[in-house]
């Protein structure tokens, strides 16, 4: 005599579609995110009445070390007109931001070129700083 | 005669907490990163480095090292370089006079190049920069 088995059926339940929706979202918004320069070491220079930033085309930093990154990737400063060039492409006067980090110690004979290069590019250039709230 | 209705409580199920907790945990930290950054945006039109030489000698000039900056020969801490910055701008209409050629010495640290470039520019000078290849870019 056979003995049959007991079937089981595993269906995920459909209210939890939501949920993996929404954390499937945050993985990909963060996962956008890592792709930046935020492992780039640097600390800001501090300034009173700044402007607020729009969206970035590109970002260039130069940390703690005066090591030059392009959107996270180290570049030369000789290479870094032609890579700008590349990524701002025909975007029109006004929508061509380039963020620049310069870590508050680095030296002009570092960051000048990097400035040229950025100008070099046609790239709408800000300065990405800290406000000062100190008193004077 | 009244009727009463049958009350039904739902708990919500207290395995689904902890999900909730690391839920508003991750939409916080995506919140906090995504904080717009602030600065200072500056126009840097492409190197015309022949035509700018020739009007360089009428522009005030700006030496910046690392503790002082030098207007015109004379040096002087950041607050008097905005006094005469601005009273020497004030008279100028011409835009091409408005342009403030600076020098920096190899070792000027960005944060006091950058605090010199905010006072230029609140100043309403037209920041050059005169690098030490003999290339100059201009900053509006």
């Amino acid at each position: 005599m056979k003995i049959k088995r007991k079937t089981f059926t595993a269906s995920v339940p459909s209210f939890a579609m939501g949920d993996i929706g929404f954390l499937l979202l945050i993985f990909f918004v963060i996962l956008a995110r890592a792709q930046d320069d935020s492992h780039v070491q640097w600390d800001p220079a501090k300034l009173p009445e700044l402007e607020m930033a729009g969206a970035p085309l590109a970002n260039v930093a130069l940390d703690t070390q005066s090591k030059l990154f392009l959107n996270g990737k180290e570049t030369s400063p000789e290479q870094l007109a032609a890579r700008l060039e590349a990524i701002l492409g025909d975007t029109p006067a006004g929508q061509r931001n380039v963020f620049l980090k310069v870590h508050k110690e680095v030296p002009a004979q570092a960051f000048e070129p990097v400035i040229e290069a950025i100008g070099e590019a046609g790239g709408d250039l800000f300065h990405i700083l800290e406000p000062d709230t100190e008193k004077p | 005669m009244k009727l009463k209705r049958g009350q039904v409580l739902i708990d919500p199920p207290a395995s689904a907490s902890s999900d909730i907790a690391f839920i508003l945990i991750i939409f916080f930290l995506v919140c906090a990163s995504v904080q717009p950054e602030t600065g200072l945006g500056q126009n840097l039109p492409r190197t015309e480095a022949k035509e700018q030489e020739k009007e360089q000698s009428k522009n005030l000039e700006v030496s910046i090292t690392p503790t002082s900056v030098v207007l015109n020969g004379s040096p002087m801490q950041l607050p008097e370089f905005s006094e005469k910055l601005t009273a020497a701008l004030a008279a100028k209409t011409r835009e091409a006079d408005r342009v403030v050629v600076v020098k920096s010495a190899s070792d000027t640290p960005y944060d006091q190049w950058i605090r010199v470039s905010q006072a230029i520019d609140i100043a309403g000078g037209i920041l050059t920069l005169e690098l030490a290849s003999e290339r100059t870019i201009t900053v509006e």
